[in-house]
């Protein structure tokens, strides 16, 4: 045999429930299709002090539910078919406790809360004697409330239900809610107005009542009934006043229900629970679907505006900071430079005063440690003062990227100090006047001196060399020697201050090569750090743009996804519809996506 | 005390010179404090708002005489002193729903204005003849256990229809009612089973059936089987038939309530109102100085004792005090709860020589004095105790 059409309709829509985090909608449907077969359930809702225990009472002729002041239970009561009297107490863990049934309001109100699941009476009535199951709930009331949940848990299984409301009022918003909510998920509804044996105005109310459900679509009759008549009715055997008490037309009601073929019935509420499931879930996929287009429409715009400020920023600040680099390098270039420069000069001029007036053969030896120590330490200050300049350039450029620099500096200490580019200062040729130039150089002057003064004095009849040529001799030969001692002073001079300035220049000419070369290396560094880390930060922004668009072809996809779920389960809706025309019933509104 | 928040007024009318509309207000709040006290009726649609202001209202008595009665104001048009909530059944929700929205901490503090009544008592146990004790009974336990019933200044059953028809019964209605039940018991019973049983043109003599609609349409069928029974145990004229119907009603708890919840704390309940509309003015549209009307407006809230007594006579009546017996009793007379005058407080004669209220005063200050510094006991009830005190001690004040 195969598998009826309701059921594959209902596992179908059962899935699509469990797929979408509804578990308790698909809970609804499993028990539908699970329901135990031979049974039909009569449910009994209704708001607190409506009559509810009263109602039941009188339909069964018997005090099995509590009445009056009396707490009502916060789980349902089954009350069944049962040869003779008898109750059960069904706990969390489905532990079954009989109790006496004329003991059952108290042993229930003994019991702390949420011990129970629920309670099982058994009756030898007639009326139940084919199966039915009259099912006592909790006064509905605040919606969040574990009692009203315990109370609507019934929809999962009843066959029929029979809303209570008394003829005090018509319907308040509230009750005209539930009997919408309990119309969708149950298609055999019953309104049955109680407490009209008190209420001069009830004929109204009913009116009233029947013209509210009508608006709201609710297609359930309503009966006006009074259990007070309907218990004199029973003490006095009065058929007349049973009849009166409405109750007649509520227990035909009640064994049309029980007498409708169990696999029409079936087929129908499953048709009807799948329509409610899927109207119940497509709601609420079309809730997603605004959240997803409304969190769409807000977000992605915003979020692509971002992206392109940020890449407007990453192009400014590219400029800026290219522009910085090339500043301030060529600045500490021709710094770097006029600085080395000034140094020399001052070590040239003490060299120029140096040799101005000492002598380097005399000084020489004192003198070149000097220019080797003064040269070092202008090179090591200049290299130093170098690596600042470097160092505060970087965190100059580095400052142009704000916040988004989070990275080390790059390392920009410069190989060695400066110093190993220095070679000791070379001895020059200083050639000194020693003892036989001296001898030889006082000979020639005295030669002139003497043949001079001697052939003066040979006018006088003296003879060639006399005292007084001798002594001549002697004067010039002293005046010789000084002069020519001046003579290779100067040249001495000249010679060591050519060869200092000569080692200043070489020094300063290789200095400042490497101080260029350091310059550009530090250049080429920071540039190469700087470009590596925009670049970076561009492909980060391309990313993120390419995510939110991806994002939102994602959250197309997911919409879309969901609009055909919407679609599916619209379809599972209609053909359920069918079903229940087939079952015997008109189903009116269809669903659409 | 009204001196005082009539001060506070004007200093917030110089504060708020230049603006149109607090300055209507707090002309309104100088105003409503010389005028009744206005007691509004809250509650569901057809919770019985409408019959039970008429009740009362309709034939106003010595205690009620300086009571404006609102029926169901809405929020803005005019703001009550005081608020009898009626709610149709006291269950869990309907509770929850009739409690007043909290303001300022002031408001909360001295939230003693209101009365619960659980209305329309005559449908509770499906309009047993029991029903108005049942609902008494309910009534009276909720008061006592229910959290939710916590700061009301009373929790009354009341049978709105059954007091204004009684109130009202007319010569010819009571002639009727005694035809009927003139009639035998067992004869009769079938046909006031029901509203429908009772309007039957079988109905047994020569009453036409609009009559007896409109007589059950007036009472209910509650109130016709009552009236019916009482003439049977001997309510043998209208008078004592009318007063009866009232009598069970609950209307005359709920008048004594009123009145010495209400009508005796008037001064301090139109004080309460103007203090919290001009709380509520200060804080919604602060001014630079107002701070210094916000700490006098807190200093007079601090200060005003008439709240706490309400609040003691409210706690000590709804059992939530250790407080029982003669002492209970004795606790709330001397906070003012069967009038606020010397005499009232200490149960003695209005006229009643100043030396012997001197001498009465005294005698229970000293007992309450020691109650309050009794270290035995727990600091609740030594608190309640100085409330007391404070309250005898303000009434020998009035003899310095």
């Amino acid at each position: 045999m195969t598998a009826p059409a309701w059921l594959e309709v209902l596992n179908e829509t059962l899935d699509a429930c469990r797929t979408h985090g509804r578990a308790d909608l698909a809970e609804r449907l499993r028990r539908r299709r699970d329901a135990p077969t031979g049974q039909i359930r009569l449910g009994v809702l209704g708001f607190p002090k409506q009559g509810k225990g009263y109602l039941l009472n009188a339909v069964l002729n018997a005090p099995v539910c509590a009445v009056g002041d009396a707490a009502t239970p916060a789980v349902p009561t089954e009350i069944a078919y049962a040869p003779e009297p008898a109750a059960t107490l069904v706990g969390r863990s489905r532990e079954r406790i009989p109790v006496a049934v004329e003991r059952l309001t108290g042993e229930l109100g003994a019991r702390p809360a949420g011990t129970l699941s629920r309670v099982e009476v058994g009756v030898p009535r007639e009326l139940l004697s084919a199966g039915l199951v009259l099912v006592d709930t909790p006064p509905v009331g605040d919606p969040r409330s574990p009692r009203t949940a315990a109370a609507l848990d019934l929809l999962a299984e009843a066959d029929a239900v029979i809303l209570v409301s008394d003829a005090t009022a018509p319907l308040s918003a509230a009750e005209l809610a539930l009997a919408r909510h309990v119309r969708t998920w149950c298609p055999h509804v019953v309104l049955a107005l109680t407490k009209i044996d008190a209420c001069p105005g009830w004929r109204a109310v009913a009116e009233r009542d029947r013209a509210m459900l009508g608006e709201a679509g609710v297609d359930a009759p309503v009966l006006p009934v009074s259990a007070v008549v309907r218990q004199a009715a029973a003490k006095a055997g009065d058929a007349e006043l049973n009849a009166r008490s409405g109750f007649p037309e509520l227990l035909g009601w009640i064994a049309e229900q029980a007498a409708r073929p169990p696999e029409q019935s079936r087929a129908l509420l499953a048709a009807v629970g799948v329509r409610a499931a899927a109207a119940e879930l497509v709601e609420s996929l079309r809730d997603r679907v605004d959240a997803v287009a409304q969190d769409a429409g807000l977000g992605q715009a915003a979020l692509l505006q971002r992206a392109q400020r940020r890449a407007d920023d990453l192009r400014r600040q590219n400029t800026r900071w290219q522009n910085l680099l090339s500043d301030e390098i060529t600045d500490l270039l021709s710094d770097a430079e006029y600085d080395l420069r000034e140094r020399t000069r001052k070590i040239v001029n003490t060299i120029d005063r140096t040799f101005d007036e000492g002598d380097p053969a005399k000084v020489w030896d004192e003198f070149a440690p000097w220019l080797d120590n003064a040269l070092a330490e202008a090179v090591d200050v200049n290299y130093t003062w170098l690596a600042d300049r470097a160092e505060w350039i970087a965190q100059a450029v580095a400052a142009c990227f704000g916040a988004q620099y989070d990275r080390a500096l790059p390392d920009l200490r410069l190989d060695g100090s400066g110093l190993e580019y220095l070679d000791d200062v070379g001895r020059p040729k200083i050639e000194k006047f020693k003892i036989g130039q001296q001898a030889f150089t006082g000979l020639r002057g005295s030669y002139g001196g003497v043949l001079m003064f001697g052939l003066v004095t040979s006018l006088a009849g003296l003879p060639l060399i006399n005292p007084i040529s001798i002594g001549a001799g002697a004067a010039f030969a002293a005046k010789t020697i000084k002069d020519e001692g001046g003579m290779r002073l100067q040249r001495r001079q000249a010679v060591a201050k050519q060869a200092a300035q000569r080692h200043v220049d070489d020094v300063f000419l290789r200095f400042s090569k490497e101080c260029r070369d350091a310059i550009r290396v530090v250049q080429r560094r920071l540039r190469d750090h700087f470009t590596g880390l925009a670049e970076e930060l561009a492909d980060e922004l391309t990313h993120e743009r390419e995510t939110i668009l991806a994002g939102t072809a994602e959250r197309e996809r997911r919409t879309g996804h969901i609009r055909r779920e919407i679609d599916r389960l619209a379809a599972l809706h209609q053909r359920a519809g069918e079903l229940g025309t087939i079952a015997g019933r008109q189903q009116r509104r269809e669903l659409s996506a | 005390m009204t001196q005082d928040v009539r001060d506070l007024l004007h200093a917030a009318a110089g504060l708020y010179r230049d603006d149109p509309r607090a300055s209507a207000l707090l002309h309104d709040c100088l105003n409503r404090l010389e005028q009744p006290l206005r007691v509004a009726f809250t509650g569901a649609p057809s919770s019985g708002k409408t019959t039970l202001a008429a009740a009362l209202g309709e034939y106003p008595t010595r205690a009620l005489r300086d009571l404006v009665l609102l029926d169901d104001p809405g929020p803005a048009d005019d703001v009550p002193d005081a608020t009898v909530r009626l709610v149709r059944h006291l269950e869990p929700d309907e509770l929850a729903a009739a409690h007043p929205p909290a303001g300022s901490a002031f408001a909360r503090q001295s939230a003693v204005n209101s009365v619960l009544v659980l209305s329309r008592a005559d449908e509770v146990g499906a309009g047993r003849i029991d029903a108005l004790l049942t609902a008494k009974q309910l009534a009276r336990r909720a008061w006592r256990e229910d959290p939710l019933c916590t700061g009301f200044l009373g929790v009354i059953a009341v049978a709105g229809q059954l007091a204004y028809g009684g109130r009202s019964l007319r010569d010819d209605e009571f002639d009727l009612l005694a035809a009927f039940a003139a009639v035998p018991r067992e004869e009769l019973e079938r046909h006031v089973l029901s509203v429908d049983s009772f309007t039957d043109p079988a109905f047994p003599g020569p009453i036409p059936v609009e009559t007896r609609r409109s007589l059950v349409v007036r009472f209910g069928m509650f109130g016709v089987r009552l009236a019916l029974t009482l003439i049977r145990t001997g309510c043998d004229d209208r008078v004592k038939l009318s007063a009866e119907l009232v009598r069970r009603s609950g209307l005359g708890e709920l008048r004594d309530t009123l009145a010495g919840c209400f009508v005796a704390r008037a001064e301090a309940l139109r004080a309460r109102t103007a203090i919290i509309r001009l709380e509520a003015l200060l804080a919604a549209h602060p001014r630079p100085g107002g701070d210094r009307l916000v700490s006098r407006v807190e200093r007079f809230a601090a200060a005003a004792h008439d709240f706490r007594e309400l609040r003691l006579i409210a706690d000590i009546r709804g059992g939530r005090t250790a407080l029982s017996g003669e002492p209970a009793e004795e606790a709330v007379r001397l906070l003012g709860a069967q009038g606020t005058t010397p005499a009232d407080r200490l149960a003695l004669e209005p006229d009643a020589d100043p030396d012997e209220i001197y001498d009465a005063g005294l005698d229970a200050l000293r007992r309450w004095r020691h109650e309050a510094e009794r270290p035995d006991r727990p600091h609740a009830e030594r608190a309640a105790a100085h409330v007391v005190v404070r309250s005898t001690e303000g009434l020998l004040s009035l003899f310095a």
